[in-house]
């Protein structure tokens, strides 16, 4: 019955793989003939969050919420304004990667490693499989010639696709088969930590499953550790052993799965969860679903206290005057709101998953 | 052959409700490396007042069969076979399939009794017109107002669908608006000229999860208001689940299943569909970590399987039977019928009830 304890991999008492502590990360904003700096987004806005060796952590929000920004500060695509991003390598002292320079991450890059959202633009579609795929292997000189292809063909098995298909061209695939292709060129360099940025968000339902599936099966196998930047909550609900909510630049909630489904602390985790459709007519119109009023905070040009206040059907006085900070307000449950304690909010069960069976 | 054109045409009664009546439409794609049978016998029957989803995966000839209605089917495809009738406001009941796409008659249909909202609103919306003037220029074509009682009307239609100070936003231009107040301006303009039908394709797939339940509740609401009817194209079942009154389930460009909302979710009876509702995450599956996935992927348009198309991923598949013979149209009960060999006899379908995992 209860998932969590099932599958759950890391006892919390564990070493994390990788904590963020106070990332910041700001896009300056240039206007002018003289490209002048006339003020910043700030994207990422003071996050903190670990992760466990062996889990899959979520980062789950709207467009614009910052969690993209995060996994590529994490990735190192990014070079984060501030903070902490302190990985944990194998038999080795923590070591902060964002203070490191492009040599000094090289080893890390083996470690950590992405997988894009668009199967289509995250091929170049020059290169055949054997080169997309074996390119880091043959970077970090680790297999060339017949090697490399034997390498490349066992990777290629391992994600499900035929190792004939070595020479062809990622055109000649179907979407599904290009995430494959994404999947082994990210599995190449036996990484640890996978960030995976919206993996299966270009996916039709039935091709999503598989590289769900897919996904499942290498973490068990290879023991990986995922970074799930997704949008779509019953994707993230399926995968993930702890979700985090970002909203604005900020973490408004990090829970286990199953808390934050069934027990949100967070009005936007609430609001957020009353907005999915529930695939099953027969709920149709039970419980409330909460409209959320008015956008999406400016990143550049923030409102005052909590960021969600303007839109939160609870908020109070205090909520425009002082910001909340995030505080863990139960073993692994942190929120950012001044009322976590007092608002009685709806998971998804009391919205209704199906009654049935 | 044809069990439900004999059905329907017997009922007079019925006949009055009926809207929009798609009978064996063919369209097809004149590539040069061959023919494209996109849409390839579709059948669809739309009652005023109700909302019809049709739901695939990509390429199945959703998209392709809403624009077969409107008769915006780009080069080189055509309709090569088939009806559309459509019952005018006027009583009288026409063919659109037989109709110039160029002719004046669909000119005036266009818009002024169908109207259509697409997926991006940012590539449907002129970006260098403001956003009254695309909907005067809709509302001029089609109703005898002068240019005043046009932006009047344009304020009010904004006003309509939720967009704040509308006299004011008239003159914004569609890239100041953001992703849900775009889509909400694209439903203005469609709506401006009172529509018996809106065709909706894919209209919140864009859009985030708290946005895209505020549209739906924003298009049923007009509805209700209104009593025109809607044909909405979508891949999400989460969103059908939530909107529609009949479902209609296409494969590679056939209805493969078709049946009122709860038959389809409940009593699904083709193998695909009950494929689909299988792959979904829900809340509620989360016992079972492995999602149920349909193997293979959509086939190549060029190849095209013989036969059902979708033998090669079925798990029912019956040799020498599947493959051979395209299996016939059959009436389960009432609205809800299906393609599929295993129902030839109404009587010796099995009992499939409950089919949700």
């Amino acid at each position: 019955m209860n998932r969590n304890s099932e599958i759950q991999p890391a006892d919390s008492s564990a070493e994390p793989l990788l904590e963020v502590r106070n990332l910041q990360m700001q896009f300056p904003i240039r206007r002018g003939a003289f490209r002048r700096t006339v003020g910043f987004v700030k994207a990422v806005h003071d996050v903190s969050f670990q992760i466990r060796p062996g889990e899959t952590l979520s980062l789950v929000g709207e467009s614009g919420c910052g969690k993209t920004t995060t996994g590529r500060c994490i990735v190192r695509v990014y070079e984060p304004t501030s903070g902490q991003i302190l990985y944990q390598a194998e038999g080795q002292e923590r070591i902060d990667l964002a203070g490191l320079d492009n040599r000094d991450l090289r080893p890390f890059r083996r470690e950590i490693r992405m997988i894009f959202q668009d199967p289509f633009s995250s091929l170049n579609p020059r290169l055949s499989i054997l080169q997309i795929v074996g390119e880091s292997l043959k970077v970090n000189q680790v297999a060339s010639g017949s090697e490399l292809e034997d390498q490349v063909a066992s990777l290629l098995r391992r994600v499900g696709l035929r190792p004939e298909y070595i020479r062809r061209y990622p055109h000649a695939f179907s979407g599904g088969e290009r995430q494959r292709i994404g999947i082994a060129r990210a599995l190449a360099l036996k990484p640890r930590l996978i960030v995976a940025d919206e993996a299966v968000s270009a996916l039709d339902v039935s091709v999503q499953a598989q590289i769900l599936n897919l996904m499942q099966d290498l973490q068990e196998e290879l023991n990986l550790t995922y970074l799930f930047i997704a949008h779509d909550l019953s994707v993230v609900e399926h995968i993930s052993h702890r979700v985090a909510v970002m909203y604005v630049g900020k973490i408004v909630e990090l829970a286990a799965t199953e808390d934050l489904f069934r027990n949100p602390l967070h009005p936007y985790t609430e609001a957020l969860l009353s907005a999915v459709p529930k695939p099953d007519p027969r709920l149709r119109n039970k419980g409330a679903r909460i409209r959320l009023e008015g956008e999406v905070a400016d990143p550049s040009n923030p409102p005052s206290g909590c960021y969600f206040q303007p839109r939160c059907p609870y908020a109070e006085d205090r909520c425009r005057h002082e910001e909340p900070v995030v505080r863990e307000i139960a073993k692994d449950r942190w929120v950012a709101c001044h009322f976590a304690e007092e608002l009685d909010l709806q998971g998804f069960e009391a919205i209704g998953s199906t009654t049935k069976r | 052959m044809q069990p439900t054109h004999t059905r329907l045409e017997a009922t007079g009664a019925e006949d009055a409700e009926r809207l929009l009546e798609v009978r064996k439409l063919k369209t097809h794609f004149f590539a040069d490396e061959g023919v494209v049978r996109a849409v390839d016998g579709v059948n669809l029957s739309l009652k005023r007042g109700q909302t019809l989803c049709v739901v695939g995966e990509s390429g199945c000839g959703k998209s392709v069969t809403a624009r077969s209605i409107l008769r915006i089917v780009p080069n080189p495809g055509a309709i090569v076979g088939g009806e559309i009738l459509f019952q005018q406001r006027n009583g009288d009941t026409i063919d659109l399939a037989e109709m110039n796409p160029r002719g004046r008659e669909i000119r005036r249909i266009r818009g002024g009794e169908i109207s259509m909202i697409f997926q991006e609103p940012m590539s449907s919306l002129s970006p260098v017109h403001t956003i009254g003037s695309q909907i005067m220029e809709a509302i001029l074509l089609h109703l005898p107002v002068t240019r005043q009682e046009a932006r009047k009307r344009a304020a009010y239609m904004l006003d309509l669908v939720g967009i704040p100070r509308a006299s004011e936003q008239l003159d914004a231009y569609s890239f100041e608006l953001s992703g849900g107040m775009r889509q909400r301006a694209m439903i203005a303009i469609a709506l401006a000229c009172e529509p018996q039908l809106l065709i909706a394709d894919e209209p919140t797939t864009a859009l985030d999860v708290t946005t895209q339940a505020n549209i739906l509740d924003l298009i049923r609401d007009l509805q209700q208001d209104s009593g025109m009817s809607v044909l909405f194209i979508t891949h999400d079942l989460g969103v059908v689940a939530e909107i529609a009154d009949e479902v209609v389930v296409m494969y590679l460009g056939r209805d493969v299943e078709s049946g009122d909302v709860d038959s389809i979710f409940h009593d699904a009876k083709h193998p695909y569909t009950r494929a689909l509702l299988q792959s979904i995450p829900r809340y509620d599956s989360r016992d079972n970590r492995r999602l149920y996935s349909i193997k293979g992927a959509v086939p190549h348009p060029f190849d095209r399987p013989n036969g059902c198309p979708f033998h090669p991923r079925c798990d029912d598949f019956i040799a020498e039977q599947c493959n051979r013979i395209d299996p016939p149209r059959q009436v389960i009960s009432g609205k809800h019928s299906v393609r599929c060999l295993l129902y030839s006899t109404a009587e010796e379908a099995p009992n499939n009830k409950d089919m949700l995992p």
